[in-house]
């Protein structure tokens, strides 16, 4: 895998889908500006969080439904291994812990006949000290709630390792 | 109806008779008749196709987020079409040819089966 470093982008999915590279490329940065989620929905991104995007392998168009659940548990899944946390999955791409939402999933495909490009974007909210006033209710983050500093490239590994363990065993 | 065919060089008088039994065919010195319960078919026929168009289908289902193009505009092939929200994914569908947009189907907001018609190219 290429991990291509930034510190400061728009947003990760947006750099993945304007350069477009081959399979396994990791878009990482610092601190995001224009971070989005679903319908664009904006997506609170400061230096201290994990905000990343894989260029995923083209995967049968059948494929695509399961696609965000499987990047879902497995984001969950490294959260409560690595970090013994036990992260909620509000389907089919949110993780919750305490009720509030930690990270969130955005695939982003290309469609022709066939699946022609495909990436997930991934944020999750590690070391963030505090939120805005209007998602202090509504989102939190790993340090919040563990008072625990996280080291983001030791838990982006373990990410990479188990979405590219669980997207071939689909293939 | 007499008439001269040639065909590979050589030259065949054809004389075709109607008949009450059917169409008799003579080729020189040949006879064919083709009697008319033998001949008929029963309506086997390939459907008519206009292979001048071309209908984008949706890929998979979802709604429709977002249209890109406009109804008489030309599009090249792999250009965005529209984009599609499916399992909170955003899917943008790119056609697989180029062509005229003769007619969008649907609008922001629809809600698309597979295999649903979005476009027609010509």
């Amino acid at each position: 895998m290429i991990i291509k470093r930034y510190n400061k982008v728009t947003s990760t999915n947006e750099i993945a889908k304007k350069i477009k590279p081959p399979p396994w490329t990791v878009i990482l940065a610092k601190e995001q500006t224009s971070g989005y989620g679903k319908e664009k929905r904006f997506w609170f991104s400061p230096k201290g969080g994990l905000y990343f995007t894989v260029v995923l392998p083209k995967l049968e168009i059948e494929d695509l439904n399961f696609l965000t659940i499987l990047i879902a548990y497995s984001v969950a899944k490294v959260i409560k291994e690595k970090l013994n946390l036990e992260p909620f999955i509000k389907l089919p791409n949110d993780i919750y812990l305490n009720q509030k939402k930690v990270a969130g999933i955005l695939i982003e495909n290309v469609i022709g006949k066939k699946v022609l490009f495909s990436i997930a974007g991934i944020g999750i909210n590690t070391n963030i000290d505090k939120f805005p006033e209007n998602l202090q209710n509504i989102a939190t983050s790993i340090k919040i709630e563990t008072k625990r500093k996280v080291k983001n490239f030791e838990l982006l590994k373990a990410l990479l390792f188990e979405i590219k363990g669980q997207i071939e065993k689909m293939k | 109806m007499r008439f001269k065919i040639q065909f590979r060089g050589k030259e065949y008088e054809v004389e075709i008779k109607e008949e009450e039994r059917g169409v008799k065919i003579k080729i020189g010195d040949k006879e064919f008749l083709f009697e008319k319960e033998k001949v008929q078919s029963k309506g086997f026929f390939l459907e008519k196709r206009d292979f001048s168009k071309k209908e984008i289908l949706a890929p998979i289902s979802g709604t429709v987020s977002e249209v890109f193009i406009k109804e008489g505009e030309i599009i090249e092939k792999g250009q965005r079409i529209l984009a599609l929200s499916a399992m909170k994914m955003e899917n943008e569908i790119v056609s697989e040819w180029k062509g005229m947009v003769k007619k969008i189907y649907v609008k922001k907001g629809d809600v698309v089966k597979k295999d649903d018609k979005l476009v027609l190219l010509e």
